[in-house]
């Protein structure tokens, strides 16, 4: 009878682990290989710029949705000015317009620029997340998109960190930044006026996201490829 | 000639004139589009509208505007992108910067438009459309490609400026619509399960992202595996697994198989498909009896569960079963237990009897050193019975022998039990000289059967029943018990020669007093009849061995100052001249019979002894 017992008792504990190895591998890739403040642990730059390029290809993706269902709900009716997108906090910072600036411009600059720009954006999407929940009859999925920005922007800055940190021989600087002061406008009395602001910032972060969106592709693909994607 | 020019004006006004008025709309030029197909460039296109510019064709201009400009700049280029287009190269393309652009002459702005560059991206198709073989299947008749395809060279994939997605459509040649695949980043896509015998068209589109629209479709290509020389099978129609049939099919015989299982008579199959649920049941009990039976018999029958105890029981003890439960309400319903007794199938009365009493505390009949008295529940010798014949009993369920034949059967045996008796006595030295009784008991004994059959009418009370001998063939030979009532009556007439034909059986005492009348004192008769009083039994043996002697006898007879007993022991027997009763041993009843008078009851027993 010990046999039989122990022969189960070794088959539930085999049932266990696959079970357990089966349920993490899902989490395997996305959780980070390295804890915080380990030492030893090196995750490649490929596979930290694979990561990076993932997330921020996510957060350009949920920006336009949102983008999209806000100017579908509220923009019937009202002309929300064009011109208006020339007031995003973030057109302060020089960042290369065409394909030519960005391939002349050094790589840890851009990796600069690229982490000024997550951490100027930082602040206006945690606004943007408990703002929009104010929005008279705003939608569930717009209110959910605004969350997970929030969420998914800050794992991108971790991630953009790190990076910096790798690549970067000298100190890393921290003057790249570029306050967001568009909190009152986003708590107007008048709607009109406050759903203007509102679509401002949804067009400016959607632009914004594209950028880094598409430098980070093009580090990665100069980086780490060699320019041969 | 200046009339003619006059006259050529005046005709084109009315030309003019009844152009318009014929209700076509005016439409205005329109800016119809501005895409950029890379991310580096863009152009702008425009409808020209049926306005027509009577003063002169006037020039529409394309103006544009950046973010931070301060005035409209005119188009760089208006022939690049075709008529009514206009063209911005990489060094007047900024991406993410606002643009605006303006369709207008000089006098006045037909049309406007403001966006970004990056909002406008719609890529060019992708070209060199391949395919590849993968696999084909075991039968020939499907088979797996491989589309491969490059992105449209102005987008520069390589360097990462800028992404797309592809969305493949196939379908065969003389289908209309097109099947789909999901957008995916990879230009290269598997196709799965394509007919070899069929052509297919594959096309493939692209775009910079998932909000935005699908560029334009790329050429056409073209799968044709006859042409490509591989071998297959060429099928007229498509086979298909017939489904629906195997389904009705398969049901319909499993339900045939379920009927037929279930009507078939084999026992055998029925129990492997069906297993029958199992019934309660007890070793050695038939159910049936114990649905119908009585509770008496459901006790014995559940007390009986042993064999072996029956031949213990048959040697031992086997005279308390003789015992009879006097109360029982069901006595005239049967035969006197005598009968019973006497009858060769004394196993049978023997259950019939156990069967039936179950009061008499015979709980020291039951011995207990034999293991296997789990059953008896019950103190009784119930227990003992066997249980094979009880097997048969059980059959004719008629334990209490209500049967009349046992009375016929026991009849004719205890005849011939009394008829053999006589011969064997006579044989003995003992009997010689009472040839006169011998005789006497002969003729006697055809008369048993009146007798019996008196004793049925007249007594139902036999308590005890002495027995007398065992016959070789292991019959019990038994004196029935006669009350000395009936009897008595005879006996008063006892005369010399006139032995009473009613009595089979004679006290010592009586066939004293029958024998010598006068010869004793009073109150030896009177004891002698007292004894007589009681249920007196003598056995034949006993009679013929007395001896006329019975002056030496009766002098031991018991003394008036006992209780009479209804059996004295003999204590001597002087054979041939007499016995000597024990007044006082009473005999034990044991495995040696003695040649007594009497039976002692137990009850009688139990006074007299100290």
């Amino acid at each position: 009878m010990s046999n039989k017992e122990a022969s189960l008792k070794g088959l539930l504990l085999v049932v266990l682990l696959v079970s357990i190895m089966l349920l993490t591998k899902e989490g395997v890739t996305s959780l980070p290989i390295c804890s915080t403040g380990s030492v030893n642990c090196q995750v490649s730059l490929g596979e930290l710029f694979d990561r990076a390029v993932k997330l921020s290809h996510y957060i350009h993706f949920l920006s336009s949705e949102m983008f999209n269902e806000f100017d579908e709900h509220y923009g019937q009716g009202r002309h929300f000015i064009a011109r208006a997108v020339n007031s995003c906090h973030t057109s302060s910072l020089t960042t290369p317009e065409d394909k030519e600036q960005a391939q002349q411009i050094h790589h840890e600059a851009l990796l600069n620029l690229v982490l000024g720009m997550l951490r100027s954006w930082n602040e206006p999407l945690i606004h943007l997340a408990s703002e929009v929940q104010r929005i008279k009859e705003a939608p569930d999925t717009i209110l959910r998109k605004a969350v997970e920005i929030e969420e998914q922007n800050k794992r991108l800055l971790e991630g953009m960190e790190k990076i910096v940190g790798r690549v970067h021989s000298g100190e890393v600087g921290n003057e790249i930044y570029s306050q967001w002061e568009g909190l009152p406008s986003l708590q107007l009395a008048d709607e009109d006026s406050r759903l203007s602001a509102f679509y401002n910032l949804l067009h400016c972060f959607h632009r914004d996201s594209h950028k880094i969106d598409n430098y980070l592709k093009l580090l990665k693909c100069r980086l780490i490829h060699g320019s041969n994607c | 000639m200046d009339l003619w020019h006059l006259l050529f004006t005046l005709a084109l006004v009315c030309a003019s004139d009844s152009l318009s008025a014929s209700g076509e709309p005016l439409r205005w030029p329109q800016i119809s589009k501005c895409r950029s197909p890379e991310l580096e460039t863009f152009s702008c296109y425009w409808t020209d509208g049926n306005i027509y510019n009577l003063t002169a064709p006037g020039t529409i201009q394309l103006l544009y505007m950046k973010r931070n400009d301060e005035d409209w700049k005119e188009c760089p280029d208006y022939i690049t992108a075709g008529e009514n287009s206009c063209y911005f190269n990489t060094s007047y393309t900024s991406i993410w910067i606002p643009y605006c652009v303006k369709l207008a002459n000089k006098d006045e702005v037909f049309d406007e438009k403001c966006f970004s560059v990056d909002e406008i991206v719609l890529p060019d198709p992708p070209v060199h459309l391949n395919w590849t073989l993968l696999n084909t299947s075991q039968t020939g008749i499907h088979g797996d490609i491989q589309v491969r395809w490059d992105p449209p060279p102005t987008a520069d994939v390589q360097k990462g400026w800028i992404t797309l997605e592809y969305e493949l459509q196939y379908k065969e040649v003389n289908e209309t619509k097109w099947k789909e695949l999901e957008p995916r980043l990879s230009t290269m896509v598997p196709l799965y399960s394509l007919k070899m015998g069929r052509d297919y068209e594959i096309r493939v589109r692209s775009r910079q992202r998932t909000s935005e629209k699908f560029g334009e479709f790329s050429e056409i290509l073209y799968v044709s595996f006859s042409q490509a020389g591989i071998e297959f099978v060429h099928c007229a129609e498509d086979i298909e697994f017939p489904w629906f049939l195997v389904v009705v099919f398969g049901a319909c015989g499993l339900a045939i198989t379920v009927i037929l299982i279930l009507l078939s008579k084999q026992p055998r199959l029925k129990m492997l498909i069906f297993p029958p649920v199992p019934v309660p049941k007890i070793k050695g009990i038939d159910p049936d009896l114990l649905k119908k039976g009585k509770l008496d018999e459901v006790n014995s029958i559940l007390a009986s569960h042993d064999n072996y105890k029956t031949q213990l029981y048959n040697d031992d003890l086997w005279v308390e079963f003789i015992e009879l439960d006097i109360e029982d309400p069901d006595e005239k319903n049967r035969v006197s237990d005598t009968d019973r007794l006497l009858s060769e199938d004394h196993l049978k009365s023997h259950s019939c009897l156990g069967a039936k009493d179950d009061d008499s505390g015979r709980a020291s009949c039951c011995e207990p050193d034999i293991p296997e008295t789990d059953f008896s529940a019950s103190d009784t010798c119930d227990a003992i019975s066997d249980i094979d014949q009880f097997k048969k009993v059980t059959e004719k369920e008629d334990l209490l022998c209500l049967d009349r034949k046992d009375n016929d059967e026991s009849l004719p045996s205890l005849a011939n039990t009394d008829t053999q008796e006589p011969h064997m006595n006579t044989q003995s030295e003992n009997s010689q000289p009472w040839p006169p009784f011998a005789d006497r008991i002969d003729s006697a004994s055809p008369s048993v059967h009146t007798q019996l059959s008196n004793q049925n009418s007249l007594t139902n009370t036999d308590f005890y029943a002495q027995v007398s001998d065992i016959t070789p063939a292991g019959s019990v030979v038994l004196s029935p018990g006669q009350k000395s009532k009936v009897g008595r009556a005879q006996f008063d007439g006892c005369t010399e020669q006139n032995f009473p034909m009613d009595n089979a059986y004679f006290c010592e005492a009586d066939v004293k007093k029958c024998i010598a009348v006068t010869s004793h004192e009073e109150d030896e008769l009177h004891v002698q009849e007292q004894s007589c009083n009681e249920d007196a039994y003598f056995t034949t043996e006993s009679l013929t061995t007395t001896v006329v002697n019975l002056g030496a006898s009766t002098a031991e007879t018991p003394s008036s100052e006992m209780p009479v007993p209804d059996y004295t022991s003999i204590h001597i027997v002087h054979s041939p001249q007499g016995l000597v009763l024990n007044a006082t041993a009473l005999p034990v009843p044991d495995k040696e019979f003695n040649m007594s008078c009497g039976y002692v009851s137990t009850d009688q027993l139990n006074k007299i002894m100290p």
